[in-house]
């Protein structure tokens, strides 16, 4: 396993968040925005995200509810929530510092 | 093509718990993988090509129902399957050994020694009888991880009331055997026939008792999970 992937992986509650800051989305939306993002070249696995989705939730992270197509299958959305947020400033300020080391290390 | 994606998701959730929520799960990643294909197919892809796309980045389903012991929740290393089957035919034995004593002190009429007999024999009972209840208590508590998602808790429940199920299936057995061993004994013995079928009211009264007792228990646990919330 790659280190990038190995970093990205343990990021993904935090992209998810991220992504969520912007609004409200449901899984496929998320990890479209995901790639769009990366330019193509990372996606998340759908066990990983949803996997991720069953946890933000529990921590009560992030909410779900319905949506109101007319059209199609009704999809479930997903919010952020002001814990949420909270968690999400923690992750950054944590990758930040984590960010700060490595880059003073790997010199 | 589509039929395809969907008996791939039925077959990768083959052994998901049968929960609302895991249905739901299932449906909800079913839709995404969809609409995955249809935006590829609409990009120009195959039909072919987006399939072998959308199953691959479905990923290892088995993050959101971890642990394979999942399927064999009731199942004991060969060790511990051994000693239960040491412990449950040692405790036969016992019982064979108590009737066995009872018939030799009740067989000549006696009526000090019959009592004499049956009180041995009901004391000799007593070994075996926990004998089995340690056997049937011998599956492990189940472990939960120190952060109990969803599924977690969900096996955890079906768990600890499978696990109760065993308990008072062995309960029952128990029940039945020494009913019926005792409806011979006190038969033979006193020549009774035509009181001593009511040994078998007050083994179905004992086993209606024991019924309650585990759904009075399960009633409260759930209570007690209900107040934690």
């Amino acid at each position: 396993m790659s280190i990038t992937s190995d970093i990205l992986r343990g990021h993904t509650e935090a992209i998810i968040l991220s992504s969520l800051l912007e609004q409200d989305s449901y899984g496929y939306q998320i990890n479209k925005d995901i790639m769009k993002k990366t330019n193509n070249t990372y996606e998340l696995k759908e066990a990983t995200l949803y996997s991720a989705f069953r946890r933000l939730e529990q921590a009560g992270r992030i909410r779900t509810y319905w949506g109101d197509e007319t059209v199609g299958a009704r999809r479930r959305y997903y919010a952020i929530t002001d814990e949420g947020r909270k968690a999400y400033q923690g992750y950054k300020q944590e990758w930040k510092e984590a960010k700060e080391i490595i880059d003073q290390l790997l010199k | 093509m589509k039929e395809k994606i969907r008996q791939h998701f039925n077959l990768i959730f083959t052994d998901a718990p049968k929960t609302r929520k895991a249905i739901e799960l299932k449906e909800e990643m079913m839709q995404s993988a969809m609409d995955k294909f249809d935006d590829m197919v609409a990009d120009g892809y195959s039909a072919e090509d987006a399939y072998e796309n959308v199953i691959h980045s479905i990923g290892d389903v088995t993050e959101l129902f971890p642990t394979v012991e999942e399927k064999n929740l009731l199942v004991l290393s060969e060790k511990d399957r051994k000693k239960k089957a040491l412990l449950t035919s040692i405790a036969t034995g016992i019982y064979i050994f108590a009737a066995a004593v009872f018939f030799f002190f009740g067989a000549d009429g006696n009526e000090a020694e019959w009592q004499f007999g049956f009180g041995l024999a009901i004391l000799l009972c007593i070994v075996p009888t926990v004998m089995l209840v340690y056997a049937a208590n011998m599956y492990p508590d189940y472990n939960r991880k120190e952060e109990p998602d969803m599924v977690e808790l969900y096996k955890a429940a079906k768990y600890s009331s499978n696990k109760a199920h065993a308990v008072r299936k062995s309960i029952n057995s128990i029940i039945w055997s020494v009913t019926l061993v005792l409806y011979f004994i006190i038969s033979f013995v006193s020549y009774r026939w035509q009181v001593t079928w009511i040994i078998f009211l007050i083994a179905f009264c004992l086993q209606a008792i024991v019924k309650l007792v585990f759904e009075l228990r399960a009633d409260e646990m759930t209570f007690i999970d209900n107040v934690k919330k």
